[in-house]
């Protein structure tokens, strides 16, 4: 017997003596409750008003979508019960498939959906094209939604069907909110309620199972396509922001799931018996280097290229992630590994040379200008890469000014486009998800419409005319064809540099089963 | 004395105000941008620019402070940016944790230091005043969360005689409740305790030399007498200072408590609201923590007439 189950029975003693016993997650059974810890704490749980990942996933849990996407990003209906094309195409009519409520007990009409969309689609670059390629989208009548094309658009249903900050269903008076302001109504039609009522900002978010959901009947779980049948009634996010906390709440069996471990804590874990330490999403994110093309030295698009000659992929996913190799890639370009558009054109640039790059750097005319580094501190991965490649910066040559500050003073800093003397800035490193590198659609690294582009502002008007060119293409092989032509060209004009492709690792209690690979979902585990 | 208390409260009024205006300033004048947070990294210059909008950070700084004193005089501190929640309901979520990891916080250290003061003066050279100020050496040395992870490692992880993080309110068992803050109660009252030993030691040396000391042993008083009834409360009034100071290093020290025991406390609120800019929130907690600092050392102001009679006001 553990001293502290002597302690137990002490406060069960005191309980009987009319002291009130602890309430046990609401009287659900231990194997029924799902204790998870997530990447961060969710400030804004409306996932068209923010973009964090978070919340992206608060929304899987609590919304359902029209389409799902699965591992292979393929399209498979979800809440659609499919659509039909007319109009050769320039007509798209999607019917819902039956039973679906809201949690409220209504049903889903086309209207809920219609709203949905035009909200989202103001918000997501993604929306943001298929909007631009609609005449209309209305609801024929409860159940068809009614979209009329400029043009045939054959990306309308992936777009729907868009994992990672996609298109979620919510009631039409919820969604008819501007999408610059937030819902303050959470009610959804996924497998899990929100219960706003045990929300503690900071500390707990709750969710419990919802009766009325009925997942599809067919097919395999797999991302968020397939049946989404929930084995747990009660899920309860933790937001435990210490991660040596975490850690030790991970092997106490006070938590069931951690969604992002730390990389240092992660041997500690592995050694665990009762621990699994897995990659979780093979898609990963791919770490990036953004030059500002406003101001010397960078405004100079030779000065630009020749850092790539300096670059090594390792030293940065090597510092972000660590040393075990199942948990990255190298030799990485624009595009996501082991998606259909990435390629290796242009990668001969990459000669991992530091003599060779500070030549490069003097012949390109690089005359001594101070080089503001915009060094994050508090967010793991872009304050790796930031170290690495601010020490490549200085051996370089560069007269590099390191400038160390927290992630919000980082994201308002970068939106300066005064000289990096003023207030301004030269380079940064961030991390995006492989979601982000998919193709030229959604990608904004490899944009050169400057004001309108990412921060940076680079103008390139080749990369906007071979994007524009794989947007009217339709043949896969094509693509291919000119997303490697958009690599090439993007590692001449160097808007910025592809640093390596990581993958995050999480880390569960060995007795939870059925845990699916990719963005964190709770559907189809099993708590032994 | 009520003359005073209200002149007292009343003054905190205008410290109030200052406060307000310093907190306002100082959050318009460092950097950083909630509106680039919402947005994520795929926004576009022109995202951020109108969510900025939206939430009114583009007007100017008379315009937003006016707004929000007025706000602030009729009692409402303003919906946090993030989560759209009223500051009040978020900060009413959070002062029960944080109250009461300070009050047994305090009332472990007082416990504890106020007899290893006294005792330590009594018996002052030998080892007993050496472990003492060994100890109190070691409390002011270590900091809060290398204590705090020792801690929950000993008698979490390896014991399994507490839990590692969590706070259970009171309302759910008086157990469950005491079982969360131990640990807590106990790294961050280390810092706490070193300081009131140490300043009741030096105190009570300094009394136990008075002329009525040796008058009282020479008439024959025990030692206990002469060291808590005698000696300790002409001591009280530096000691209670110090007290009353270190309420500002609680709060200081709750905040990465919090952190380390995934306390949900005002601690916590306050970091998170500053990493992501949310104005609102931090305005509300920091003008509710420089009141409560206020009315802590117009309290022990007070409690000065009640340990030394010969102190008026």
């Amino acid at each position: 017997m553990k001293r502290r189950d002597v302690l137990k029975g002490g406060a069960a003693l005191a309980a009987t003596a009319g002291l009130s016993a602890p309430a046990v997650s609401q009287g659900v059974a231990a194997n029924r409750v799902l204790r998870f810890v997530p990447q961060s704490n969710p400030g804004s749980l409306d996932p068209v008003w923010t973009t964090a990942y978070v919340t992206r996933n608060h929304g899987l849990l609590v919304y359902d979508m029209l389409y799902g996407s699965d591992a292979e990003l393929n399209v498979h209906p979800q809440m659609a019960a499919g659509h039909q094309e007319e109009d050769g195409g320039r007509t798209v009519v999607i019917t819902l498939r039956d039973g679906l409520k809201f949690h409220d007990g209504e049903p889903v009409r086309a209207a809920d959906c219609v709203a949905s969309i035009t909200r989202w689609w103001r918000r997501d670059p993604m929306g943001q094209a298929a909007a631009a390629a609609t005449d209309e989208v209305t609801a024929l009548d409860d159940k068809r939604i009614r979209f009329r094309l400029k043009a045939p658009y054959p990306r309308l249903i992936p777009t729907l069907a868009k994992p990672s900050n996609g298109l979620y269903i919510m009631p039409e008076r919820v969604a008819k909110t501007d999408p610059f302001q937030q819902i303050t109504d959470y009610t959804g039609s996924g497998p899990m309620r929100f219960k706003r009522e045990e929300w503690i900002t900071g500390q707990i978010l709750v969710y419990e199972r919802f009766a009325d959901y009925v997942p599809v009947s067919s097919g395999t779980p797999s991302l968020t396509a397939g049946p989404k049948v929930m084995n747990v009634d009660r899920i309860e996010w933790r937001i435990l922001p210490d991660p040596a906390t975490a850690a030790a709440a991970l092997q106490a069996g006070e938590i069931d799931w951690w969604e992002q471990p730390q990389v240092d804590i992660q041997p500690l874990l592995r050694r665990n018996r009762n621990i699994v330490v897995d990659v979780q999403d093979p898609i990963g994110l791919i770490s990036a280097l953004r030059f500002n093309t406003l101001h010397p030295p960078f405004d100079n698009e030779a000065v630009r290229r020749a850092v790539i000659a300096a670059v090594n992929q390792e030293d940065v996913v090597v510092a972000i992630n660590g040393n075990d190799p199942a948990g990255y890639t190298t030799g990485v370009g624009w595009f996501t590994p082991g998606t259909p558009m990435a390629n290796e054109a242009g990668l001969d640039a990459f000669k991992k040379n530091i003599a060779a790059a500070r030549e490069a750097v003097r012949a390109a005319g690089y005359r001594g200008e101070k080089v503001v580094f915009l060094g994050p501190t508090d967010i793991l991965a872009p304050k790796a890469a930031s170290e690495v490649m601010g020490d490549v910066f200085r051996q370089i040559g560069f007269d590099t000014d390191y400038q160390a500050m927290d992630w919000g003073t980082v994201l308002q800093r970068r939106s300066s486009k005064q000289p990096p003397g003023q207030g301004g800035w030269s380079v940064l490193c961030t991390s995006f998800a492989g979601y982000d590198f998919l193709d030229p659609l959604v990608h904004s690294q490899i944009r050169g419409h400057g004001d309108q582009a990412w921060f940076g502002w680079p103008n390139v008007p080749k990369l906007e005319e071979l994007r524009n060119r794989w947007l009217a293409s339709t043949d896969l092989a094509e693509q291919k064809r000119i997303a490697a032509e958009i690599q090439a060209a993007a590692l001449q004009a160097a808007p910025g540099i592809p640093l390596g492709h990581y993958k995050q690792f999480t880390a569960y209690r060995r007795n939870l089963q059925g845990v699916l690979k990719g963005i964190p979902v709770f559907w189809n585990i099993r708590k032994g | 004395m009520l003359a005073y208390i209200a002149r007292r409260v009343l003054a905190t009024i205008p410290v109030m105000l200052i406060v307000a205006f310093f907190v306002f300033s100082l959050l318009y004048l460092a950097p950083g941008d909630p509106a680039a947070v919402i947005a994520g990294d795929q926004a576009t210059p022109q995202d951020v620019e109108r969510i900025r909008a939206s939430l009114g950070l583009d007007r100017p700084f008379v315009v937003r402070f006016t707004e929000w004193l007025w706000r602030i005089v009729q009692g409402d501190l303003g919906v946090s940016i993030f989560t759209n929640l009223p500051v009040s309901h978020m900060i009413a979520q959070r002062i029960e944790p944080t109250t009461s990891l300070m009050l047994i916080t305090i009332v472990l250290a007082i416990c504890i230091a106020v007899p290893m003061g006294v005792v330590a003066a009594w018996k002052a050279g030998s080892w007993i005043d050496r472990a003492v100020m060994a100890f109190a050496v070691f409390g002011f040395s270590v900091p809060v969360f290398v204590t705090g992870y020792v801690l929950a490692y000993i008698f979490a992880l390896q014991l399994d005689w507490l839990p590692v993080q969590g706070y259970t309110p009171l309302s759910e068992g008086f157990w469950p409740f005491l079982e969360n803050l131990i640990l807590p109660a106990i790294a961050l009252g280390s810092i706490y305790i070193a300081l009131i030993a140490r300043i009741t030691r030096a105190t009570m040396l300094e009394v136990l030399a008075q002329d009525y000391i040796r008058t009282a042993k020479a008439k024959g008083l025990g030692s206990r007498g002469i060291l808590f009834l005698h000696a300790l409360k002409n001591a009280a009034v530096p000691i209670s200072t110090v007290i009353g100071i270190g309420i500002a290093l609680l709060i200081g020290g709750a905040v990465v408590t919090e952190s380390v025991f995934a306390i949900p406390g005002l601690g916590r609120l306050t970091v998170d609201a500053i990493l992501r800019r949310d104005y609102p929130v931090i305005q509300g907690v920091v003008l509710l923590f420089s009141f409560v600092y206020v009315l802590v050392n117009l309290a022990i102001d007070l409690l000065y007439t009640v340990f030394d009679p010969r102190i008026r006001y």
